[in-house]
């Protein structure tokens, strides 16, 4: 199925999902009373130049097991808010302070920093409320629903993202391999893995299927993540420091601590690893798989560029 | 005089100080199980200061009384007790960053920034409200199979906790709050209320209602409950403005008159300490007028909750 692969159109498959995507988000987050808080949540969210991923390969992990996209719809909305929550807290002033994100200003720096303190922890709680209100009961068991919300919270948690975060603000990024490699699995594997098992929930997989997708998600965020490194390496003078705002925050990246020849080995190893938890979907679900196999090789070769409404500076952030 | 009032009520005993004892016991076992040091321990270690530090788990005891009141058995309710009080911290420890309201101390402890640093203060926040939602989401929290209450009743109780944490809610309060700080004019009444019934009164109702949710109580008796826990929220700020005005510092056990020293908006500043007092007797009026319709036996908790929170004399 690698040729059928390559005949797939994801260009066109990722970008009709994100103006879904969009106008999902757009609905979540209305404006209320205190409106600059819902205004700096829209900011972290909306103001454009993101990917998407996430929901992405949430999107195409229900549809996979056959069932109708408008059943992972709010739950990929809500894995964007708990990714834009984490992000806002990133950039704080005691963390990277980083004063730009995909090419606009931060949103500590356009809202202040105790404003994007509240914005994070307020957009987490509202991508919960947003799953549950809006999932179609018709479409998703109950018992279904309640798995994914514990996903997202393991997947953002002391173990996951926020472990990841905490490991790269200790330095271990410029440690072993063994340390990059584990900094990339918390800080961008488990949020892929977190979308992938989370549609796959969302569209009746058992759990053999799902601890499949699983592991597909980790080695696709893993790889996705990598190879960004490996071509920032390439590229001179992309971001400060070859670094560009959400990947380590040690300046020594990843593919400096592996060296570039074991880091294109582990590149090769995470695609083949990806593709091969594919293989399982190859019969029973036909055509359905070719969005995440194709997901595999857009993470290597980056045949084309991806952004959200209103987007420019894309850049290869996820 | 306040204390004997509280314990004649109805004409029954009932051991308060007791109840109180034995259920943060509980509670702070359970929350002590629910956050084992994994790796990165360090990480683990900033959350379990903060939430194990003390405190006397108002928000978590509510649950478990609310659970009871509707009839459903007490165990049942212990994560959602341990989320509710998770969020408690979280927003303690975030509220106390040096971008935020910067303090040094809290419970006579230094905070989670001045130990750990303002980098993992925040991600330990953001970990422990993770871990609350998780915790109460996940069936596996609960004691058995046959206890654990259906997906409905959770994903309800999950609503729940989002909403009034979130800028409807908590967030919301904290948001008006530090906006309000330091402005030349005195917040409005109206304003004043906003703050207390966001920031303080909305997860007093979260505990009460994701107690009485996961117990399996009826709408009617979800919103009698949610309407207690606005009067308590309530109720307890007014009557710390109140003892702010009229105790000593070594009375409070903190600085006394500092609200009328600062720029603060307090009950007293803006109607007075007559009219304040009658406004807490009103609201410990409201919040027994709500339980009124329960198994007395049953609410003697929530009624004594209410009665410490008007009666405390600091």
């Amino acid at each position: 199925s690698s040729a059928a692969a390559a005949s797939f159109d994801l260009r066109s498959y990722w970008t009709g999902l994100i103006s879904e995507i969009e106008a999902e988000l757009e609905a979540a987050i209305p404006v209320r009373y205190p409106e600059w808080i819902y205004e700096a949540m829209r900011h972290a969210v909306l103001s454009g130049g993101a990917k998407r991923a996430s929901p992405v390969m949430c999107v195409a992990a229900c549809e996979l097991l056959g069932a109708p996209r408008a059943a992972a719809f709010p739950t990929a909305a809500a894995l964007e808010m708990a990714h834009a929550a984490s992000l806002v807290h990133d950039d704080l002033p005691c963390m990277d302070a980083a004063p730009l994100r995909r090419g606009r200003p931060s949103t500590p720096a356009l809202f202040g920093v105790s404003t994007a303190v509240l914005a994070g922890d307020a957009l987490f709680p509202l991508g919960f409320a947003h799953v549950i209100a809006r999932t179609p009961p018709a479409l998703v068991p109950r018992p279904a629903l309640l798995r994914v919300l514990a996903e997202i919270a393991r997947a953002v948690g002391s173990t996951g993202m926020a472990a990841g975060q905490f490991l790269d603000l200790s330095g271990a990024a410029a440690g072993g391999e063994a340390e990059v490699l584990l900094v990339l699995e918390k800080k961008f594997g488990e949020m892929a893995e977190c979308s992938a098992v989370c549609g796959g929930l969302l569209g009746g997989a058992d759990e053999d299927d799902a601890a499949a997708l699983r592991r597909y998600g980790r080695a696709v965020g893993v790889l996705y993540q990598l190879v960004d490194d490996v071509l920032m390496e390439d590229e001179e003078g992309v971001g400060s420091n070859g670094r560009s705002p959400g990947k380590m925050r040690s300046n020594a990246s990843a593919v400096r601590a592996l060296g570039i020849d074991r880091a294109l080995e582990i590149v090769e190893e995470l695609k083949d690893k990806a593709k091969s938890e594919l293989r399982r979907f190859d019969d029973k679900c036909g055509e359905r798989v070719l969005p995440l196999y194709s997901f595999v090789d857009y993470a290597v070769h980056r045949g084309f560029l991806v952004a959200g409404a209103g987007a420019g500076a894309g850049g290869n952030e996820v | 005089a306040g204390a004997a009032a509280a314990a004649v009520e109805g004409g029954r005993e009932f051991d308060f100080k007791g109840y109180m004892v034995a259920r943060a016991a509980a509670v702070n076992r359970a929350l002590d199980a629910a956050v084992p040091v994994a790796y990165p321990e360090r990480v683990h270690e900033a959350m379990r200061y903060s939430l194990l530090g003390g405190g006397k788990r108002v928000r978590p005891v509510l649950c478990l009384a609310a659970c009871e009141l509707v009839g459903g058995r007490e165990p049942l309710a212990l994560p959602p007790a341990c989320a509710v009080e998770m969020i408690h911290t979280m927003s303690l420890i975030h509220d106390d960053l040096p971008c935020m309201d910067d303090d040094d101390l809290r419970r006579g402890q230094p905070t989670c920034h001045v130990v750990y640093g303002e980098p993992l203060a925040v991600l330990a926040g953001d970990a422990l409200l993770a871990l609350a939602f998780r915790h109460l989401a996940d069936p596996s929290s609960y004691p058995s199979d046959d206890l654990h209450p259906p997906a409905p009743r959770l994903l309800r109780a999950v609503a729940e906790l989002a909403r009034c944490i979130g800028a409807e809610g908590l967030v919301a309060g904290q948001a008006v709050d530090l906006e309000s700080t330091g402005l030349a004019d005195p917040v409005s009444l109206d304003r004043l209320e906003y703050i207390h019934l966001h920031k303080t009164a909305s997860l007093l109702e979260a505990s009460v209602v994701l107690g009485a949710i996961v117990g399996g109580g009826s709408d009617d008796q979800v919103e009698r409950l949610r309407r207690y826990a606005r009067c308590i929220g309530l109720l307890f700020q007014v009557v710390d403005d109140i003892l702010d005005v009229t105790k000593s510092s070594q009375e409070l056990g903190k600085t006394a008159g500092k609200d009328l020293a600062s720029d603060k908006s307090t009950y007293p500043k803006l109607l007075g300490l007559d009219k304040s007092r009658q406004f807490a007797e009103q609201l410990l009026c409201d919040a027994k007028d709500q339980i009124a319709a329960f198994d007395p036996a049953k609410a003697a908790p929530l009624l004594h909750l209410a009665n410490y929170i008007a009666y405390r004399q600091k």
